[in-house]
């Protein structure tokens, strides 16, 4: 009996010396490697995992199949890469309900976490994950709001076409108080359901605004397909280059006006970094014991405007951007 | 189904005078509806409200609405009903962005295939209808989520993502999707004024319409009277998914590109244009020129919005609300206009 325990604790120690000396092994969850956002914190954690596998570590994907159950299926996922014997785990907190007795467990077990794209520092904290990689809305519509003031432009339009959405409001919100501190305005022009999803309602609604009140310099949309709308209603109120437009995210349609000089600039929360950044901190924390002070860390947002579009598309020709 | 049995038949009223007439006919109502709404914002949004660029801007979101509003429109006319347009604007967009924007395939090619998708849905739409006895607005809800997953599923699966970019040809581009006079008006517009002639002509003037109104006013007796309703009810289903896909490739290559999302919001925009317009929900009754005032009067209460002083944030209320006065307007006046009964020997 005294034996056996004492094999068993012989045992369990040398596997402790043993998972010391091993290096990283990082499981990432993330959603379906088809769908062109995921595809691009892939390629993230694929480029980061060349230092890991270099280091004799190794990385995996493990992605939803579906986006029907996602707490549910996210927290099965965690437990996946816990039963693999993965010593890192990188994951979005998308929903917190669910996911986070799975994260809990985990990180009891000794496995050390990272979230990145969906959640905030403070869940961080609160779970004992090491840090955050990700965006905050917020913060988003504050950079716009500096930008817009920044290039001397006054009266800002938010345009919103599904008034009421808390992360969207957030964006809103935010261009307004960026705004507010160089001394210029923004207000939302809240769109009515009845124009959700019709281009032509979108632009005339945004042209009618414009000419209305001839003092709006400054335009944003809260999606890359609204701003499409957006520069129509510039274009029809024969303000193009005098408004200066802006979108929250973009599409190709929105990179190319931005390189013919009709779009002012994009925010993008650059997901690319998201899980690159994620994978090589906690690595580094697993091989070599390396900790970030810097707490949460914000991968966005970044603006995309004439000075680095060629780089841009050069990175949407890649598939990071 | 009174008023169906007076009013339900082509042009020719006979009797009373030529202004009782005139009145009488179901579109008058719709037009004192929008010449109600053209006043009000007038009045509330200013001399602004009459200029060319806020002329075009309720015209521009009138003519793809009311491309799709009036075989919405007949198809209520004759007892049946099509949501599936919301996903076939959507659906006709991403064919011509993935086959001529993401192919890089001749504009030409493109096209077509996006209206042959909406005559694929509409035979798809109008052989159930017919074969399972299903009601239609089912039916319809059915392909209307089909083909949304569809559209969504081919997109990422040939593109890798929901928004396609494209870049039509100057020709392509001039007679689907740009602006004239003055930069203003959307080609869409003439495409609208065309289809509604054509429709006036098929619906008040061709024997195919009273074939329509006898449908809606009683499917069975039509029948029985030898009116090919099966087929009749197919070509009408084929007509609104073509439409709605035709809408769909005209906004894609205007706006340079389609979003697998957006669309949905012609269901319900179409129905309340065609029933501000004075078609009963009941089917039988209405027409062509009365579903054009009716998408017009949606249309400028929608715009008209934002040439006013309102808060933005009561925009939907006051759309509810005009829209509520224009249609109490209609009923009001059409009630008036059919139990107007001329003076003896007054002609």
């Amino acid at each position: 009996m005294t034996f056996a325990r004492k094999l068993l604790q012989a045992a369990s120690a040398l596997a402790l010396t043993a998972t010391a000396a091993v290096s990283a092994d990082i499981a990432v969850v993330g959603g379906k490697a088809d769908d062109l956002f995921w595809n691009k914190i892939k390629k993230g954690m694929d480029d980061a995992c060349l230092a890991v596998v270099a280091n004799g570590g190794k990385c995996t994907y493990l992605q939803l199949q579906t986006y029907d159950n996602l707490g549910a299926d996210a927290a099965q996922l965690v437990r996946t890469a816990i039963a693999q014997g993965a010593n890192g785990i990188v994951v979005p907190n998308w929903v917190p309900e669910a996911e986070d007795p799975a994260i809990k467990e985990a990180i009891a077990k000794g496995i050390k976490v990272i979230l990145i794209n969906a959640g905030n520092g403070d869940k961080a904290r609160e779970l004992g994950a090491i840090n955050y990689v990700g965006t905050d809305e917020y913060q988003a519509g504050l950079a716009a709001g500096e930008y817009f003031a920044a290039k001397g432009v006054k009266n800002i339009i938010c345009i919103n076409t599904v008034p009421g959405a808390a992360n969207l409001e957030a964006r809103c919100k935010g261009v307004a108080d960026g705004a507010a501190k160089a001394g210029s305005v923004s207000n939302q022009l809240p769109l009515p359901a009845s124009s959700f999803g019709d281009p032509t309602a979108v632009a005339e609604a945004i042209k009618a605004t414009l000419l209305k009140d001839t003092t709006i310099d400054g335009a944003i949309t809260i999606s890359a397909g609204d701003a499409d709308s957006a520069a129509t209603g510039i274009e029809q109120a024969g303000l193009t280059g005098k408004v200066m437009l802006g979108s929250f995210d973009f599409n190709q349609t929105g990179l190319d006006r931005i390189k013919a000089g009709t779009q002012g600039f994009a925010v993008d929360q650059q997901p690319y970094l998201q899980s690159n950044l994620g994978v090589t901190l906690l690595a580094s924390h697993i091989d070599f014991g390396n900790l970030l002070p810097t707490f949460p860390v914000l991968t966005g947002p970044g603006i995309v405007d004439s000075t680095n579009i060629d780089a841009t598309l050069n990175g949407v020709a890649a598939g990071a951007r | 189904m009174t008023e169906t049995a007076r009013m339900s038949g082509p042009a020719g009223t006979s009797g009373s005078g030529r202004l009782g007439a005139l009145l009488r006919r179901p579109e008058a109502g719709a037009l004192l509806g929008t010449v109600g709404m053209l006043v009000f914002f007038t009045i509330f949004g200013g001399l602004g409200f009459l200029t060319v660029a806020s002329t075009a801007s309720w015209m521009n979101v009138a003519a793809g609405l009311g491309i799709i509003a009036i075989p919405i429109g007949l198809l209520m006319i004759a007892g049946e009903l099509d949501i599936s347009v919301g996903s076939m604007v959507p659906a006709g967009s991403m064919t011509v962005a993935i086959i001529s924007g993401h192919y890089g395939l001749p504009i030409w090619l493109g096209i077509p295939a996006a209206l042959l998708l909406g005559v694929v849905v509409g035979l798809v739409n109008g052989i159930l209808v017919v074969r399972t006895a299903v009601p239609s607005f089912i039916v319809t809800l059915g392909t209307l989520f089909s083909v949304a997953g569809l559209v969504l599923g081919f997109s990422v699966l040939i593109t890798g993502t929901t928004s396609v970019a494209i870049t039509a040809p100057d020709l392509a581009k001039a007679i689907f999707g740009s602006f004239y006079i003055q930069g203003q008006f959307q080609v869409l517009i003439l495409w609208w004024l065309l289809a509604t002639c054509a429709y006036i002509y098929f619906l008040h003037y061709s024997r195919y319409g009273n074939w329509v109104f006898a449908m809606g006013g009683d499917k069975v007796s039509a029948r029985n009277a030898g009116i090919p309703t099966e087929r009749l009810t197919i070509v009408l289903f084929v007509l609104s998914a073509t439409s709605a896909a035709f809408v769909g490739m005209c906004q894609a290559i205007l706006f340079n590109s389609a979003q697998v999302s957006g669309g949905q919001s012609y269901i319900f925009n179409s129905i309340i244009a065609v029933v501000v317009g004075g078609v009963l929900l009941t089917g039988g009754f209405g027409s062509v020129i009365g579903i054009f005032l009716g998408t017009v009067t949606f249309a400028v209460v929608n715009q008209g919005i934002y040439y006013t002083s309102f808060d933005r944030n009561w925009s939907s209320l006051i759309i509810g609300v005009m829209l509520l006065l224009a249609v109490l307007m209609n009923n009001t006046f059409r009630k008036m206009a059919l139990n107007y009964t001329p003076r003896k020997g007054n002609r």
